[in-house]
């Protein structure tokens, strides 16, 4: 068994094709301020802005018509958007003080719960921790809170643009002056097509990039800025399934243990949408140990479990998708969240609390505290780095930090392994994060090595198991096989490493053939793990992707 | 050059369908609704022939609910200069109601060409372009395509069984759009911005429902498995055995 470090095979992150020193071209669509990426935290940010600039219009504040643009490069909203979830409604409440629960987009409230630690063949029941018990939280779908939070920001006046990727973000010193969108329509060797359409400049006054984990234009300005973390940002992979059961899930489950090995950290989830519909899914830290690690065939297996195979037998699977989940907390975010013209917000920042399983809420409030900064900016009339600090001010100050810096250590105790890392995390609980007083190290996801070793083949069965291709049918991924391939590959990779891609992808987007890689572009879900660990992702033509409806 | 183009609101044709309660009538939650696909060519052939007149006018028009207007929006987008909404509160299943409440907003209006896609991807009819022609007095061609205008005339091409029909004919005249007939093109984020600003009308039009009534919807049979009776050519008896005595298409 050999040994090898994912980042000694991986290219560097193409920064000069996403940061632009050029201004916004002439024939420019001129806006106030643009959020890129219309999820929680973009959408939640652009509905705070346009009632802030409502507001100050009604009372004759002056500030005038404020062009506000939500740029997805989903072919409708939702439709990139993942995540498990049961949400804990605090943004929400915040954001629209004149609704109650039941008037939010959520599925049901989380009445029973249960963690149960897994062996191959048992489910060992065991006491909730105080961090993952969910009383008061709802069980959703975030497809569907992104929907409904788009139609709220379009009842205020904003400017929705699915459809739009944001190709590079339009510099003018250090300054962040606005974005360009992806062109479409482009043949595999990039010569444009009869249904061609070129990029679009947009000129802001304040951008918010808002894309979510791994935000390419995110990390391309954070490296370009310099902006340093304590810890690098470290990532997890999940894979999800809805199903439609013929038995009804009557509690929240989250599991741990087993089909993992003990050098990983992760656990699966199963959440009752409907009487009939579960959604369930596995996440596993990408500082996994083995190099033939599947994120999808653990979760297949996974299915066949005891705990699992009585709610889905005789179901069908509706719907699969895969997404990265940033992991760092604390101590990876980075140092500033803004800049002149720019605020990072959301799963792009890294806010999400991984003992508590949380980052909608997180994400949602802190777009409304972008929101807030940049309206002050924008009467002030300076969209300047010393304007928008206070969007840092007020994260620092918020339960966001807080909530954060309570488990600062709770996930990297992990990456020593399953049962030391339960151990510590157990006295963190205790003691308030306390233990062990000082900050843990972790090294970056892609320098962690990884032992090449041979994987059991496993064949799915059709009914409960699917391959990969079966799944990136499912997640409603209709690329056109002709589009440029948006991943950038470093040259000549290894055998033993394309071997580590292909079982790392969860869309089977890297094979390997003929002890070559092979990388099928189109299959892409934007889930972003290889970019984590391997090749990068860059923005690509609109409606790319999945099609996501209730993940 | 005055175009008016009629386009309907139908389900995307990736989404999955389920039928409501009522076994009547689609379930529209969780759909997602998309400007009809052949629609789509007939707006695209309208903004070419008036790109290429250099001046006129493109209308969209729409028979549906309030949730149409999204549709009409989305030719906007595109590039037409109007819509307008026939806004009516329950479905029309009658074709023939369809065209006589679309045949009522165009007449008059001074329309050189009336555009349809030719047919809508939701109910399969392919009626109601034709029949408006017919209420228009007006001569029609259906699935067109490839056209060409001058003077005012036109040649259309059809593609029927084993080659291609060629149509001529006299403007005004009721079109039907094929696919085929051009690459329609993605609104783009100016036009997208335009088309909040463009005028859209919205008039009632009393709700008939004419003389179809649905009795039951169901989905088509599930698609039976199929078999691999072996590989290479020691399987080919058995396959021309399978061809031969189950599928009986030899």
């Amino acid at each position: 068994m050999a040994r090898l470090i994912p980042s000694a095979y991986q290219p560097p992150l193409p920064r000069e094709r996403l940061i632009r020193a050029e201004p916004p071209a002439e024939d420019r669509i001129d806006l106030d301020v643009v959020f890129v990426g219309g999820g929680p935290a973009g959408l939640a940010g652009a509905i705070e802005l346009a009632r802030l600039v409502k507001k100050d219009n009604e009372q004759g504040g002056g500030l005038g018509e404020v062009g506000i643009g939500v740029f997805e490069k989903a072919a409708a909203l939702g439709e990139h958007s993942l995540s498990g979830a049961v949400v804990n409604p605090r943004a929400f409440r915040e954001l629209f003080p004149e609704l109650k629960d039941s008037d939010f987009p959520f599925r049901r409230a989380v009445e029973r719960e249960a963690v149960y630690l897994l062996t191959s063949g048992r489910a060992i029941h065991l006491p909730t921790p105080p961090t993952m018990r969910n009383h008061g939280h709802y069980v959703a779908s975030l497809c569907e809170i992104v929907r409904w939070l788009g139609t709220r920001a379009e009842e205020l006046g904003v400017n929705i643009f699915p459809g739009f990727p944001v190709d590079s973000l339009l510099v003018d010193g250090d300054r962040v002056a606005g974005v360009r969108t992806a062109p479409s329509g482009l043949d595999r060797d990039g010569n444009p097509m009869a249904n061609f359409s070129p990029p679009t400049d947009v000129a802001a006054r304040a951008t918010v990039l808002a894309e979510g984990t791994r935000g390419a234009l995110s990390q391309a300005w954070l490296e370009w800025q310099r902006v340093p973390s304590p810890n690098p940002q470290i990532f997890a992979l999940g894979v999800k399934e809805i199903w439609e059961t013929k038995r009804a899930l009557d509690r929240v489950i989250h599991t741990l243990g087993w089909p993992l090995p003990t050098d990983a950290f992760g656990g699966s989830f199963m959440y009752p949408l409907e009487p009939n519909v579960v959604a369930l899914g596995l996440v596993v830290g990408l500082d996994y140990g083995s190099a033939s690690l599947d994120v999808h065939e653990l979760l297949q297996r996974m299915k066949l479990h005891p705990l699992f195979r009585p709610y889905l037998e005789g179901g069908e699977m509706v719907e699969w998708g895969a997404k990265t989940i940033p992991e760092g907390g604390y101590y990876a975010l980075p140092e500033r969240r803004y800049g002149n013209g720019v605020v990072l917000t959301g799963d792009a920042a890294g806010f999400v609390d991984v003992p508590s399983l949380k980052g909608i809420h997180y994400a949602m409030q802190s777009g409304m505290y972008a929101a807030r900064a940049i309206f002050s900016a924008l009467k002030a009339g300076d969209t300047s780095a010393a304007q928008l600090a206070a969007y840092d001010r007020a994260v620092n100050g918020s339960f966001i930090s807080e909530d954060l810096y309570r488990t600062r250590n709770m996930r990297l105790a992990f990456h020593d392994g399953f049962y030391v890392g339960g151990i510590k995390a157990g006295l963190m609980t205790l003691t308030g994060g306390a233990f062990p007083g000082k900050r843990i190290n972790v090294p970056k996801d892609a320098d962690v090595a990884k032992t090449t070793d041979h994987a059991a083949t496993f064949v799915p069965d059709n009914k409960l198991t699917f391959s990969k291709v079966d799944g990136v049918f499912k997640s409603g991924n209709a690329t056109r096989d002709t589009i440029p391939s948006h991943l950038v590959v470093g040259k000549d990779v290894p055998t033993e490493v394309a071997a580590m891609y292909a079982r790392m992808c969860p869309a089977a987007v890297y094979e390997l053939a003929d002890g070559k890689l092979r990388v099928n572009a189109p299959n892409c879900v934007d889930c972003k793990a290889t970019d984590v660990l391997g090749p990068r992702w860059t923005p690509r033509e609109a409606g790319s992707g999945p099609k996501y409806q209730r993940m | 050059m005055k175009i008016a183009v009629c386009i309907k609101r139908v389900p995307d044709t990736e989404t999955r369908i389920k039928i409501g309660g009522d076994g009547k009538a689609i379930d529209e939650a969780g759909v997602k609704f998309v400007l009809n696909p052949y629609d789509e060519y007939a707006v695209e052939e309208a903004l070419k022939l008036k790109e290429k007149a250099g001046s006129g006018e493109v209308a969209a028009i729409a028979l549906g609910s309030d949730a149409a207007q999204e549709t009409i929006r989305t030719a906007l987008a595109m590039g037409a200069d109007r819509g307008v909404l026939l806004k009516s509160a329950t479905p029309s299943l009658d074709p023939l109601v369809t065209a006589r409440a679309l045949a009522a907003e165009l007449e008059g209006g001074g329309f050189d060409l009336i555009l349809f896609g030719k047919l809508a991807i939701d109910d399969y009819n392919q009626a109601v372009g034709t029949m408006v022609a017919e209420l228009l007095g007006l001569p029609s061609v259906s699935a067109v395509s490839h056209l060409e205008l001058a003077d005012g005339k036109g040649t259309a091409e059809r593609e029927v069984e084993g080659g291609v029909e060629v149509v001529e004919f006299t403007l005004p005249a009721v079109l039907t759009a094929d696919k085929g007939l051009n690459e329609p093109r993605y609104p783009a984020l100016k036009g997208i911005m335009a088309a909040k600003k463009k005028p859209l009308e919205v008039k009632p039009v009393a709700a008939d429902p004419g003389g179809v009534a649905v009795l039951e919807l169901s989905l088509p049979p599930a698609r039976k498995e199929g078999r691999i009776v072996g590989e290479g050519p020691g399987a080919v008896p058995a396959l021309i055995d399978a061809l031969r005595n189950e599928a009986k298409v030899l």
